[in-house]
């Protein structure tokens, strides 16, 4: 086979491989958003409150439990998942043992799945310490899933920033501290944020470790974080398979459509934010 | 003249009436169990340019490196030896390296503006230094930039980021920040490898004008470079790979240039080799 044509079977198999990613990906958003959006999504739905029993139900409660949850998971992980990536990343040596550890750790803790987490935090948070079900051991557990993902993030892009910008500080009489402060973590935010809003939209999607841990289904919209919420991913899961509203389908659609809008929506900012502080990076 | 081992060619009356406050004395440096530099010894004079000149791989970095305890970062390295700044081993325990690298500036070989505003370039030194007014630091600001020849070019643009400057621009505006914690010795490691033959001008015609205030020592490969401004020349040499750096010959730079006691030193210059 001669190079020209070769490489024009490369290309070819290349392209079509990815528009098969692409199409698969295009199929379950189309569906989804088409099914939620022709017979369940409208404003009574959205801003509703949910049925026990009868037809009609909406799930703002569901919505605000879900944001709730996700700004309390980022509270609790983001500051140790910042602590660890600086450690990582600044005051250890890539190879030492204890880097390694700690490192193969944080890549199980990022591989283990999220029912495990579940299980964890229902036995830890919920059991063990006594808070119930509720949104605050709801976050707790899902701060433990997102830590590494954070972690490891923020680590690689507190490691992408050049060293020349930590000689030049410390040639300046900068400590250490003050170099990351000043120097490091503001090169590296950029990509720390955009690591965390990736978390945040699995953090959104995450079912199987608030079931056990966050609660189900609530009438009220919860304001008290050591009370029962019930995030969206959680209810759509309850309404398809345990609630006894007659209307489930519709709900799980409308439901589906509505977390997938919520996730859409955070990785546009996630990818808007990170552009705009390379923008500014460069720009001044 | 000879000063521990390395022969010192200037005569002793120029080297009398010259003031030195830094001091090599018997400094070898390793990296783990590689020897990088063995045995330097060397009076560098104040409010002079020094140069560093020798083959790649010949240690001259790493010297200039020892001033500011740059080599410090690196991990495994260590040295044995002094480096005397005023009468103090700056290797001594409680040395305090901070206050060393404010007295000791540094430029390095690229360019490395951070990337803030060209202002908060030039104010970060002082800024990390405790200065926290805003007049007093817009006037170091002014200063170092005027000092630097770059405040014409950028005091438009202040509040723009440094990294769109040309890449001679960026090296005065290393220069600026380094001058703006008012150092005593300024290093610099080789600065305009990455310029073009004007911008290189720019910072030559500088570094001559810097030298009426400051010690400078800096390192190059460009024997022109240094046969241009600097008023004292140290050349270094490794016999063979693996070998440590040592001082070959130190002395003004004239003579060196000229008149050279060694005859590695005159193979060196007239490009027979490296």
């Amino acid at each position: 086979m001669n190079p020209k044509r070769a490489d024009r079977i490369a290309t070819v198999v290349f392209w079509s491989l990815s528009m098969t990613t692409l199409a698969a990906l295009l199929v379950i958003i189309v569906r989804i958003l088409s099914k939620g959006l022709l017979k369940a999504l409208n404003p009574f739905f959205v801003f509703g409150k949910p049925e026990a029993l009868k037809a009609g139900g909406g799930v703002l409660p569901m919505v605000v439990s879900t944001l709730y949850i996700t700004v309390l998971t980022v509270v609790i992980a983001f500051p140790i998942a910042l602590a660890t990536a600086i450690y990582l990343a600044e005051y250890t040596r890539r190879e030492s043992r204890l880097t390694r550890v700690i490192r193969l750790c944080i890549d199980t803790l990022a591989s283990l799945p999220s029912i495990v987490f579940g299980l964890f935090g229902m036995s830890l948070f919920v059991i063990f310490l006594g808070w119930g079900y509720s949104l605050v051991a709801g976050a707790a557990t899902l701060a433990v899933l997102s830590l590494p993902v954070i972690a490891r993030s923020a680590e690689e892009s507190i490691r992408s920033v050049p060293d020349t910008y930590r000689e030049a500080s410390y040639s300046l009489g900068a400590s250490k501290w003050t170099t990351i402060r000043q120097v490091v973590l503001p090169s590296a935010f950029p990509g720390v944020i955009t690591g965390t809003i990736l978390a945040i939209g699995r953090i959104i999607g995450e079912s199987a470790a608030v079931i056990y841990t966050a609660g189900l289904f609530v009438r009220k919209i919860p304001l008290n974080p050591l009370r029962t919420g019930a995030p969206l991913s959680a209810y759509i899961w309850y309404a398809q398979a345990e609630a006894r509203i007659p209307d489930f389908r519709s709900v799980v659609d409308g439901g589906a459509a509505l977390l997938l809008i919520i996730v859409l929506l955070v990785n546009f900012v996630a990818r808007k934010l990170a552009s705009y502080y390379r923008e500014k990076k460069i720009a001044g | 003249m000879r000063v521990d081992g390395v022969s010192v060619q200037c005569g002793f009356e120029l080297m009398e009436k010259l003031e030195c406050r830094l001091g090599v004395h018997n400094l070898s440096v390793y990296y783990d169990d590689f020897k990088a530099l063995e045995n330097i010894n060397l009076l560098i004079p104040c409010k002079r340019i020094t140069a560093f000149i020798g083959p790649s791989g010949c240690g001259k970095s790493t010297l200039l490196r020892c001033f500011n305890r740059m080599n410090d970062l690196v991990p495994g390295s260590y040295v044995e030896g002094s480096i005397f700044f005023d009468g103090t081993d700056i290797f001594s325990d409680n040395y305090d390296v901070t206050e060393l690298r404010r007295k000791v500036g540094m430029v390095f070989q690229k360019p490395n503006p951070f990337p803030k505003t060209v202002y908060e370039n030039v104010a970060y030194g002082p800024k990390i230094a405790g200065i926290k007014k805003k007049a007093v630091l817009d006037e170091i600001v002014e200063r170092s930039l005027k000092r630097a020849a770059l405040w014409d070019e950028v005091k438009d643009k202040l509040h723009s980021s440094a990294l769109r400057l040309s890449g001679g621009q960026q090296q005065r505006l290393c220069i600026a920040r380094a001058l703006a914690v008012e150092p005593e010795i300024i290093l610099l490691d080789e600065p305009c490898s990455a310029l073009d033959p004007i911008a290189t001008q720019r910072i030559e015609d500088l570094l001559v004008e810097l030298a009426e205030k400051y010690t400078i020592i800096i390192v190059t490969h460009n024997m022109q470079q240094a046969a241009r401004i600097s008023h004292f020349t140290a050349f270094m040499m490794i016999e063979e790979h693996g070998d440590p750096g040592r001082i070959i010959e130190f002395g003004e730079t004239s003579y060196i240039f000229t008149n050279p006691d060694n005859e590695k030193t005159e193979r060196y210059i007239t490009g027979r080799f490296g």
